[in-house]
């Protein structure tokens, strides 16, 4: 009996374990593979060749760059997206009919393609573009040095919000009406209801939010692409960025040295940061 | 129930059959025709297109367009080449640079020998084939890079077209002073950013001297004092005087386009095969255009013009392992090369690259400037023979950015190259 309830769930695993293993785990072990060989389209031979791709990328002054650009994005994206997103829920929690407005409003962007809404804002942030007309202000908001990676990762928490704030959302209609209604009898104003009853409680919510827009962003490539392409510079040159131009040019295992990178970063970043907030989802 | 699931599952297989057979080429069987893939850039002109079609025709084989969009089009088909994919006909760059980043003698099919290069006079020897063979059928006119200007503003500035880039820097303030954009950059679109330093190497690389010295390592882009340095010091002092638009970061080509035929600037660093584009910009309407558009060349210190072999209109035949469809794009070469080029030509209004062709007539003003600035001396770019080149248009987004200084973007440059000479396996790295 036990041991068939031990195995009982794998007929329903079985097609996501299939899905995972063949479009990321087999193709994240080939990658590794790539990230140490010689691979290009000069020649037909692939052969091994250590860390020279890594060599070749930090002699380019390539790497270190595109990973601090990666990690710096990633956590504008997490803090705007979570903020906005956060704030957006509790404007738009009561399910009333101008709230299902707003809300079907607020995630419209979401089923945009990412390209497109990327090149939508371009033409909108351009120089003389309708936000700069609007604001009578000339500014090449994606040509600055200074606010290009800023405005990217607005842009993007203009694509992603409306999801996160769904989440958000359903985080806190789950909370026990009783709960609020207990500590408002025990005097706690609406912002000690936040931080002692609410916040605590979306905890769940939060774990997979911050995870999903710090992962996401993270992989970032889309959106850079129809906006800067990377630039001015390098400023938002991403390692997905950096990935395709290696790529283009035939330095395809020096490409697959970033991909592996993003992965490890990715790894590195998401592994610790969940375990930690489902800690705190546990003890706080 | 049984029966609507077997029939469901007989609609499933049958549409899975017909869209297998619609994965193969072959036409109907017995008829010798076949279809064939034909990887194509964008920009293609109307009348190339319509060269395809009457190859069709003639033919009876069917060609199927995969359009692979000008914007990127080097990173983009370089993505499809490193799938494993193949085309039957391949649309690609010309250059040295550019072939053996395709791994020729691997994947491609050796042309030499072909009818149409012994009409092309020395063209071959400068592009289209790496050790001696002959892997493309180049039938477009090399692009010509040179300077777009607004006759009207010049006129009106009292001032003739710059000749070299010390005209160029003087010509900035006085154009600047007549409150237009002296020259209009694109760095939005990445690549137009590299022509101007390429355009003023013309006279150090005159019989392709110092593009072979880079290629073959006697020579590196770093060295001191090198002309590659000069280059792109010509082209920060430029910028830092103010000489181009203030959104040359997000401006796109298509802008610099706009801004040259309304008379917004007054000079473009473009290449010949954006005459359609500079077109579009006008409305189509080629008589503004005519009235309004030069084209000269100009390098650091003479007026030469930079060519290099486009893609437009240059074809290689990738190893398929069909004898069918190798047969069909066989043909496909032998047509665009044969007696049906004098009517693209004449259809086109370009200039042709088989001597036994003559010029068409009635072509516009502004591409006889470009054929006078072809004839009277344009040198090869100086990057056609070097792989690795592809990263300079990001290394003068850099420089633009003022994150890198001439000297540090050249020995970056250098890296590229060495990692892409050693990749191919060039002589002398």
């Amino acid at each position: 009996m036990v041991m068939r309830n031990r195995v009982a769930w794998l007929p329903w695993a079985l097609p996501a374990i299939v899905l995972v293993t063949v479009f990321f785990v087999a193709p994240f072990l080939l990658n590794v593979r790539f990230a140490f060989s010689s691979w290009t389209s000069f020649r037909a031979e692939i052969t091994w060749n250590g860390l020279e791709n890594v060599r070749t990328l930090i002699d380019q002054d390539l790497l270190a760059n595109a990973v601090t650009v990666t990690v710096l994005y990633a956590i504008l994206c997490m803090a705007i997206q979570n903020t906005v997103s956060l704030s957006l829920a509790l404007a738009l929690q009561r399910t009333s009919r101008i709230n299902t407005v707003f809300r079907s409003a607020f995630f419209l962007p979401t089923l945009i393609s990412p390209l497109a809404a990327g090149y939508i804002w371009r033409g909108l942030l351009a120089p003389d573009g309708a936000v700069n007309s609007f604001l009578g202000i000339e500014w090449a908001w994606l040509g600055e040095p200074s606010t290009a990676l800023v405005v990217v990762a607005f842009i993007d928490a203009w694509k992603w919000s409306g999801l996160i704030t769904l989440v958000y959302i359903a985080g806190l209609n789950s909370i026990p009406k009783s709960l609020l209604e207990s500590a408002t009898v025990d005097g706690a104003g609406s912002w000690t209801r936040f931080r002692r009853v609410v916040f605590p409680m979306l905890a769940p919510a939060l774990t997979f939010n911050v995870a999903v827009t710090l992962v996401g962003a993270l992989s970032a490539y889309d959106v850079i692409a129809a906006t800067t392409g990377g630039g001015p510079g390098d400023h938002t040159r991403a390692l997905n960025v950096v990935m395709r131009q290696q790529w283009g040019q035939g330095f395809f295992g020096s490409a697959s040295a970033l991909g592996f990178t993003v992965t490890l970063l990715v790894i590195a970043t998401a592994v610790p940061l969940v375990w930690w907030l489902r800690r705190r989802e546990v003890t706080g | 129930m049984r029966a609507p699931s077997r029939l469901l599952g007989a609609a499933i297989g049958a549409a899975l059959a017909l869209s297998l057979s619609g994965c193969g080429s072959s036409a109907p069987e017995g008829t010798g025709q076949v279809k064939l893939t034909l990887w194509h850039n964008s920009a293609d002109p109307a009348p190339l297109l319509e060269m395809y079609r009457k190859f069709e025709k003639q033919s009876g084989h069917k060609i199927e367009l995969v359009s692979i969009p000008s914007d990127g089009f080097e990173e983009t088909t370089q993505t499809k080449w490193a799938t494993g994919d193949r085309p039957d006909i391949l649309e690609y760059h010309a250059t040295v640079s550019g072939l053996l980043a395709l791994n020729p003698a691997e994947n491609l099919r050796d042309l030499t020998g072909e009818a149409y290069i012994a009409r092309s006079g020395d063209l071959y020897e400068a592009a289209g084939s790496v050790n001696g063979r002959v892997y493309a059928a180049i039938t477009g006119f090399p692009q010509v890079f040179g300077l777009y200007y607004n006759k009207k503003v010049f006129t009106a500035a009292g001032l003739t077209p710059p000749s070299n880039f010390t005209e160029l820097a003087a010509a900035c303030p006085k154009l600047k002073a007549a409150g237009v954009t002296p020259v209009f950059e694109s760095g939005g679109s990445i690549w137009p950013v590299q022509i101007l330093p390429i355009l003023y190497l013309a006279g150090a690389n005159q019989s392709n001297a110092y593009g072979k010295a880079i290629a073959s390592h006697s020579s590196t882009l770093a060295d001191a004092g090198s002309p590659f340095v000069a280059g792109l010091t010509a082209y920060a002092k430029l910028k830092a005087d103010g000489c181009f638009n203030k959104d040359i970061v997000t401006a796109k080509f298509e802008d610099s386009m706009k801004a040259l035929v309304t008379g917004k600037a007054a000079m473009v660093a473009q290449h010949s095969d954006m005459l359609p584009a500079l077109l579009a910009a006008a409305g189509g309407d080629q008589k503004t255009v005519d009235e309004s558009v030069g084209f000269v060349g100009l390098s650091s210190a003479k007026p030469l013009a930079t060519y290099a072999p486009g893609p437009i209109g240059t074809f290689y035949l990738p190893k398929t392992g069909d004898a069918a469809r190798e047969k069909a794009s066989l043909d496909f070469v032998r047509f665009m090369t044969g007696p049906a080029y004098a009517e693209y030509i004449t259809a086109s209004k370009t200039f042709p690259v088989f001597k036994d062709v003559p010029d068409p007539q009635g072509v516009s003003s502004v591409l006889q400037d470009v054929k006078k600035a072809y004839d009277t001396g344009a040198v090869i770019s100086f990057n056609s023979d070097i792989p690795g080149m592809g990263g300079l248009a990001q290394l003068m987004s850099e420089l633009i950015a003022g994150q890198k200084d001439p000297q540090k973007a050249a020995t970056q440059l250098q890296g590229q190259v060495e990692q892409a000479a050693k990749a191919a396996g060039l002589p002398g790295w």
